[in-house]
């Protein structure tokens, strides 16, 4: 029980909410499924599997964010800025399943719940918003830093408006009301967002420094150099 | 960089994360849970004490297990055990997203060929 790292538990949500949710888990998983596997190339696999690995890694380092409370990272943005929306959706729904049947981390009755906040709503949020300020931005490395920073803060807040609409739905606060709630989810994870944009950022341009044809979001194209980016687009 | 290559780099810093890092990281409450412990008073171990939050409406995990909150149950230190569940979590995440993916790449191709074998 001191472990939650930001998964719901069981019994916090009531179970037909619960349930319910599960059904648009299934199906938003089912549609990525079927939209990941037309784009998806076997040259890519061993790198979807790593990044889904370094995910559940990641997701273990609970930084502080204020006094006497944590956040650790989602994954969404950094899964979507590498591997786009679909096959992203793929990845965290796979961490957050062995959370849930392995390390007791979420409940199982509320895995439905915790795959379409953490899973399919933070990492289509983020692929949005990538997708958004790489049309504003210049491809550069602060362009793309600056693009999954925003990413991750508007995925993780969207995450856990997901979970204020589940609550609303089906759950109890005794002594709070709804907005008191709202408001003190939103804000920390405002919070959390700003230390999972750091991390994401780093590990993509880690990675579109190393291997540009790896980051998704750059689509095959190399980080200008920052200062002279015009000029690199000559050979 | 060879794509082998990375993908050893890659897995190698997945597994420092999850084996050595993950033990320095914050044990305070995250996000979700300080908020459902507001009106509850936690002792030093944060167990709930007192009061009434939404918190203390969580059941036990339906399943617990051996590597419930990342540690191994039948393993004596919390350190030890704590960086092998993380080891142990890293390589089990690595070959199943694989195997997954894998199968989804092979299934879409035959799809899209000839629609067997």
């Amino acid at each position: 029980m001191s472990e939650l790292a930001l998964h719901i538990p069981n019994g916090i949500v009531d179970i037909p909410t619960s349930l319910a949710f599960g059904l648009v888990a299934v199906l938003a998983v089912g549609a990525c499924t079927v939209a990941a596997r037309r784009g998806l190339d076997e040259r890519l696999v061993p790198l979807a599997g790593l990044a889904t690995a370094f995910i559940f890694a990641a997701q273990m380092l609970n930084f502080p964010v204020a006094a006497g409370v944590s956040g650790h990272l989602l994954g969404g943005a950094l899964a979507a800025a590498l591997l786009g929306p679909w096959l992203g959706v793929l990845c965290v729904t796979v961490v957050i399943a062995v959370q849930a049947l392995l390390f007791a981390d979420g409940g199982v009755t509320a895995l439905g719940l915790n795959v379409v906040n953490m899973a399919v709503i933070a990492t289509v949020a983020a692929y949005g918003v990538i997708a958004l300020a790489l049309k504003l931005l210049p491809r550069t490395r602060v362009g793309l830093t600056v693009a999954v920073f925003a990413a991750s803060v508007v995925s993780v807040v969207a995450a856990s408006a997901g979970f204020v609409l589940q609550f609303a739905i089906g759950g109890e606060a005794p002594g709070q009301t709804l907005g008191e709630v709202a408001g003190a989810i939103l804000s920390v994870h405002v919070l959390i967002g700003v230390g999972e944009g750091a991390i994401a950022a780093a590990a993509v341009v880690a990675v579109a420094l190393a291997r540009p044809d790896l980051v998704h979001a750059l689509k095959g194209a190399r980080l200008a150099e920052a200062p002279t980016a015009k000029e690199t687009a000559r050979p | 960089m060879t794509t082998s290559r990375f993908t050893l780099i890659g897995a190698l810093v997945a597994l420092v994360l999850a084996g050595g890092v993950a033990l320095f990281a914050s044990s305070s409450p995250d996000g979700l849970e300080s908020v459902m412990l507001e009106g509850c008073e936690t002792g030093a171990d944060g167990e709930i004490t007192g009061g009434e939050c939404t918190l203390q409406q969580a059941g036990g995990h339906e399943i617990g297990g051996p590597l419930a909150d990342y540690g191994i149950s039948f393993v004596g230190s919390e350190t030890l055990g704590g960086s092998l569940a993380g080891i142990l979590g890293v390589l089990l995440v690595l070959g199943l997203a694989t195997g997954l993916f894998r199968l989804l790449a092979r299934g879409g191709k035959a799809d899209a060929g000839s629609g067997g074998a």
